[in-house]
């Protein structure tokens, strides 16, 4: 008598179960497959082999442009725990040292720092914000009353990613990516399909805009529009986008603190010079001119009285019908014009009010004369928000540009800046770039929740998928506020202080918004720096061409 | 000898046992003596159905009522729900690689096709939550959040296998987080039988007998060691079986029939039956201990098997004394150790391994091991929890497809038999991953303590493919060492039996 083995027959209305396991999962760690099951019709491999293909197809071409690791697709499986694991780590040691920092004890915190910062792509940014921490609870002394649970979550929020859980699936995703491991980002995906919500709290938001995000990364082209999808800017109403503008001014500081002391700092270097003179602006920011009424405002509250002539000179967007390259919150819509409306405000101040403005001129061609300066007249150059889409590298058009400024005499530069670091490609791997760029969009998205009270309203979601492009955009090369410095003062800036008035007016007009926001003054920079539950978003700057200001 | 592969192997042969299964949940109770035939198939060891069920077949049917005991309708209320008949066997869509969907396309597509999809993405939500829950990335917020998404998406009582099997693992690792912090997680750690509030004895009951019926685990493991006991006293006077867990005791009434049916054999020798019993309250089987010994006196009076029924209490943490037990010379001693089988309590590794140490002082002539077969060359530190979270889906995916290839058709039936012993057994088994509890093969550590391997006969071997033949295709038996069968489903290793003897004795 022989012993036969019954050969299993495909049993297709039996095994539905395993399939699933195996045809999803087998990439997953070893131990997971049968050591003995090749050539089983069961086995993993036959059933992932399709999904080998299809996933092959998609992003085949996208990983190979980047010429990214190579990738062996038979040995990926095998390979999945090995690579994860450190893929991950930047990740962690960045939470581990947030956390850390929350501990009684200084010294065991930095020891430990030292270990995990091996790992971290700039140690060096990654100690400074969390020296920097704790100082700020302290300070947030003008927190309203009534908000105190808010104060509470500030200390347990502020300093680690306690709460933040798409961070947790996002970024992992981008490291695959880099890595290309396409199961380990197929297994984030699918996690991120299920969690991801246009219209749920902040973490949900994130999950879906960086999954949006991630998606048009991997497919092959960046032709892929999501314009279609999310509700920006552009999209919207003209007289829906500058509502929705405004009413997010009044219930978010984001804009409104750098605005504000955008204004008090051309009062204070108006009122440093000739009365007599016209006063020049020219206008590189994402303000849409929400914020020249206040100015107009303040000008008629001037001792002696407005200019003679306020030019206004606005310099559109270069509009390029690649969201790819829209930095955000700078283009409006089409048809949106705040001129007419502005000039007529003007006019009932009596303020002499001249706009001009230009389009489709690239920020580091401007001169003298596409701006029509003149020597006589006070010019104000104000720029936020806007000046990080220029190259820093290679070719370093934001120097280019930086230099034209200077060459141009202004008698102030504001300068307000996403205060972070670069995400674009020359600085660091799509992983390093994107955790940026997720971890800038949170604080929007966390900050904007707190703003709308956990509202789903149509102008949020405007709002948020503007700043959500910040994910792809090309352009989000930003850098530290201390490197900004050190770059204007290679050009011939000097920093001034901004005057008391400014601050003090800032601050008291941060007060009527969330108590997780706080402004930091640092005299060793003079800038004042925005902050959002105890972590960096923004920075402005006062910068003069005065000789004996820069020999100081 | 009590060979009885070398009798004609028509006499393995059971014209209508898939048909009679079929009666026995698909119909009402209509006739007793359906009903008893049933029973006979199913509780009646292979190799002795036929002469058995020629006379003694009111005895065991006593032996079953007997344990139905009070409520004896649930199981034909259960099979007479019209339901329970009608509930739509789960269809899953084979060509199951949407993955790719979504790269290209927006996520609406993929979030609204659920059907082709659905177990995919079942399966990675609890693979991101035991990844949350654990390791370098442990975020409990995400882990919550997943499980919430996950609750939205399954119900253990509706939906496909994968469905279903997700709701519980969803429950389990919901247990986890809740649990997570206090070390005393009792209800966690124990096994079916601690939640048997929640059931209904009866129901207990009928999802065992359901079990039986659809799928050959338990069988496979009494029959494997049957036999291999059958082969090792076959010229005995006297035989001592010192059982670990006795459970129902269904095993030895198989026994006893195969004893006193051998044919040109001596004749039928004395059998004592030592069961360890469990002080601790919480643990109690289906029946206690005495309520078995009863039974089964009263069967092998029935079937005129000389039999002595004792206790042997383990200590109140469950170790092992062998002085406790009364041994007689001139006893063959046979220890058998029966455990994980799908409807068997946990039981801790200290108490197993205080037992097979202590009976290894007792220099028994067999011991019988069933225990859960891990996958070849995985130790327990390798993918840490989350590999072993997702071995253990696997593993529990296998069980239910295996469940479901034996009765397609009835959705409630399995439901019974998953609710009853494969959810809390889930929940038990990732509590015990989670906390990283040790296991080791039992296999190993009998031959790391000087037991010997005792060859698996032929017989034993062919009586296991007879039994898996009853069954779907997908079972596969394999002999994996020369004392151990494994028996799998698909490629998948769930169960095997292992036969070990004292180094001195020679069998």
């Amino acid at each position: 008598m022989t012993l036969e083995e019954p050969e299993p027959e495909p049993n297709p209305t039996s095994d539905y179960t395993l399939d699933w396991m195996e045809g999803s999962l087998s990439y997953l760690p070893s131990f997971f497959e049968d050591p003995y099951s090749s050539g089983d019709p069961y086995s993993s491999g036959d059933l992932n082999d399709d999904s080998w293909l299809d996933i092959g197809q998609d992003l085949d071409q996208e990983l190979l442009n980047s010429s990214l690791a190579s990738i062996n697709y038979n040995s990926a499986s095998s390979t999945t725990t090995a690579t994860s694991t450190p893929l991950i780590d930047p990740i962690i040691s960045g939470q581990k040292k947030r956390k850390i920092t929350d501990e009684p004890n200084p010294r065991v915190s930095q020891a430990n720092k030292k270990n995990q910062n091996r790992r971290s792509n700039e140690p060096e940014d990654g100690n400074q914000t969390v020296l920097d921490q704790g100082v700020p609870n302290k300070k947030g002394g003008g927190n309203k009353r009534g908000s105190s649970k808010l104060v509470g979550n500030n200390c347990s929020n502020g300093n680690n990613k306690e709460g933040r859980w798409a961070e947790q699936l996002l970024n992992p995703c981008a490291i695959a990516i880099t890595a290309g491991n396409l199961n380990r980002v197929q297994h984030l995906l699918y996690v991120l399909h299920e969690l991801a919500s246009a219209t749920g709290d902040a973490n949900h938001r994130l999950a879906s805009h960086g999954l949006q995000a991630l998606t048009r990364h991997l497919s092959a082209s960046h032709t892929y529009s999501v314009a279609s999808k999310t509700m920006n800017f552009a999209s919207a109403k003209p007289r829906f986008f500058k509502e929705s503008l405004m009413y997010f001014n009044d219930i978010n500081p984001w804009f409104t603190i750098p605005n504000n002391i955008a204004n008090s700092s051309i009062l204070q270097i108006l009122s440093q010079q000739h009365s007599s003179n016209n006063l020049h602006i020219v206008d590189i920011g994402v303000s849409h001119g929400v914020q020249w009424p206040t100015l107009l405002d303040g000008l008629t509250r001037r001792p002696g009285g407005p200019p003679p002539l306020v030019r206004l000179t606005v310099i559109a967007p270069v509009v390029s019908n690649n969201q790819s390259l829209d930095t955000p919150f700078a283009v409006g819509p089409p048809d949106y014009n705040f001129i007419p409306q502005l000039t007529a405000y003007a006019k009932t101040l009596n303020v002499n009010l001249h706009i001009n403005r230009i389009e489709n001129h690239s920020l580091q061609a401007l001169n003298a004369q596409v701006l029509g300066s003149t020597p006589d007249e006070t010019l104000i150059i104000c720029a936020q928000f806007r000046v990080h889409q220029l190259n820093h590298n290679n070719p370093d058009d934001r120097t280019k540009f930086l230099k034209v400024l200077r060459s141009l005499e202004p008698k102030g530069v504001i300068l307000s800046e996403n205060d972070m670091d670069c995400s674009c490609n020359n600085c660091g791997n799509f992983a390093t770039g994107f955790a940026r760029r997720v971890e800038y969009l949170w604080r929007f998205l966390d900050s904007t929740g707190a703003a709308y009270k956990g509202r789903d309203i149509e102008e949020r979601r405007m709002i948020e998928g503007e700043t959500a492009k910040a994910l792809t955009n090309a352009g989000e090369m930003n850098d530290k506020k201390d490197k900004w410095c050190e770059i204007m003062r290679r050009v011939g800036f000097s920093g001034e202080v901004f005057g008391e008035d400014a601050v003090d007016g800032a601050r008291v007009l941060l007060k009527k918004y969330d108590s997780n926001w706080e402004m930091r003054v640092q005299e060793k920079d003079r800038c004042v720096g925005l902050w959002w539950k105890g972590q960096p978003v923004s920075f402005c700057s006062l910068w003069t061409t005065d000789r004996k200001q820069n020999d100081k | 000898m009590a060979m009885i592969i070398d009798d004609d192997l028509h006499e393995f042969y059971f014209p209508d046992y898939g048909n009679t299964t079929t009666t026995t949940t698909t119909t009402t109770t209509t006739s007793a003596s359906e009903d008893e035939l049933c029973n006979w198939n199913d509780w009646s060891p292979l190799m002795d159905w036929e002469a058995l069920s020629n006379g003694q077949d009111q005895d065991f049917r006593g032996l079953f009522e007997s344990i139905m005991d009070d409520d004896n309708a649930s199981l034909s209320q259960l099979h007479s729900s019209p339901e329970l008949y009608q509930h739509p066997s789960p269809q899953l869509h084979e060509d199951s690689s949407p993955e790719l969907v979504m790269i290209n396309h927006d996520h609406e597509e993929i979030l609204n096709n659920s059907e082709d999809t659905k177990g995919l993405r079942l399966v990675h939500l609890l693979m991101a939550a035991a990844e949350a829950m654990t390791g370098v990335n442990k975020s409990r917020d995400l882990a919550r959040v997943i499980l919430i998404r996950l609750k939205e998406l399954v119900s253990p009582t509706q939906g496909t296998n994968m469905e279903r099997l997700a709701a519980y693992f969803t429950q389990a690792l919901q247990g986890l987080l809740e649990g997570a912090g206090s070390k005393n997680n009792n209800v966690l750690l124990s096994g079916p039988y601690n939640n048997r509030d929640e059931h209904q004895a009866t129901d207990a009951l009928a999802a065992f007998q359901l079990l039986q019926d659809m799928s050959p685990y338990v069988k496979f493991g009494h029959f494997t060691a049957n036999q291999a006991i059958l082969e090792a006293v076959a010229n005995d006077k006297r035989v001592h079986i010192v059982d670990y867990d006795i459970m129902e005791g269904i095993q030895w009434a198989s026994f006893m029939q195969s004893l006193v049916s051998r044919k040109d054999g001596p004749p039928s020798p004395h059998l004592r039956i030592t069961a360890l019993s469990r002080g601790g309250s919480g643990k109690r089987s289906i029946t206690s201990v005495q309520e078995t010994g009863r039974r089964l006196t009263a069967f092998a009076a029935s079937i005129g098997q000389p039999f002595s029924f004792h206790q042997s209490k383990l200590d109140a943490d469950e170790s092992f004394k062998p002085s406790s037990l009364k041994l007689v010379r001139g006893e063959a001693l046979i220890i058998n150790c029966m455990l994980h089988l799908p409807h068997f309590s946990y039981r801790s590794p200290d108490s197993v391994v205080s037992f097979l140490s202590g009976a290894k002082t007792l220099n028994p002539r067999l011991v019988t091991l069933v225990e859960e077969e891990e996958e070849v060359g995985h130790t327990t530190d390798e993918g840490g929890f989350v590999g072993r979270f997702m071995e253990s889906l696997h593993r529990y995916s296998a069980l239910y497809d295996s469940l479901e290839a034996g009765f397609p058709m009835q959705g409630r039936a399995r439901a019974l038999v998953e609710r009853v012993f494969l959810g809390p057994r889930i929940a038990g088994s990732l509590n015990r991953i989670y906390r990283d509890t040790e296991r080791c093969s039992l296999g190993n550590y009998l031959s790391a303590v000087g037991f010997q391997r005792a060859n698996i006969s032929f017989a034993n071997h062919c009586q296991a493919k007879l039994l898996l033949g009853l069954f779907n295709d997908g079972y596969r038996v394999e002999e994996l060492a020369s004392n151990k069968l494994v028996l799998g489903w698909k490629s998948r290793r769930l169960l095997s039996a292992s036969i070990w003897t004292s180094p001195e004795l020679d069998l």
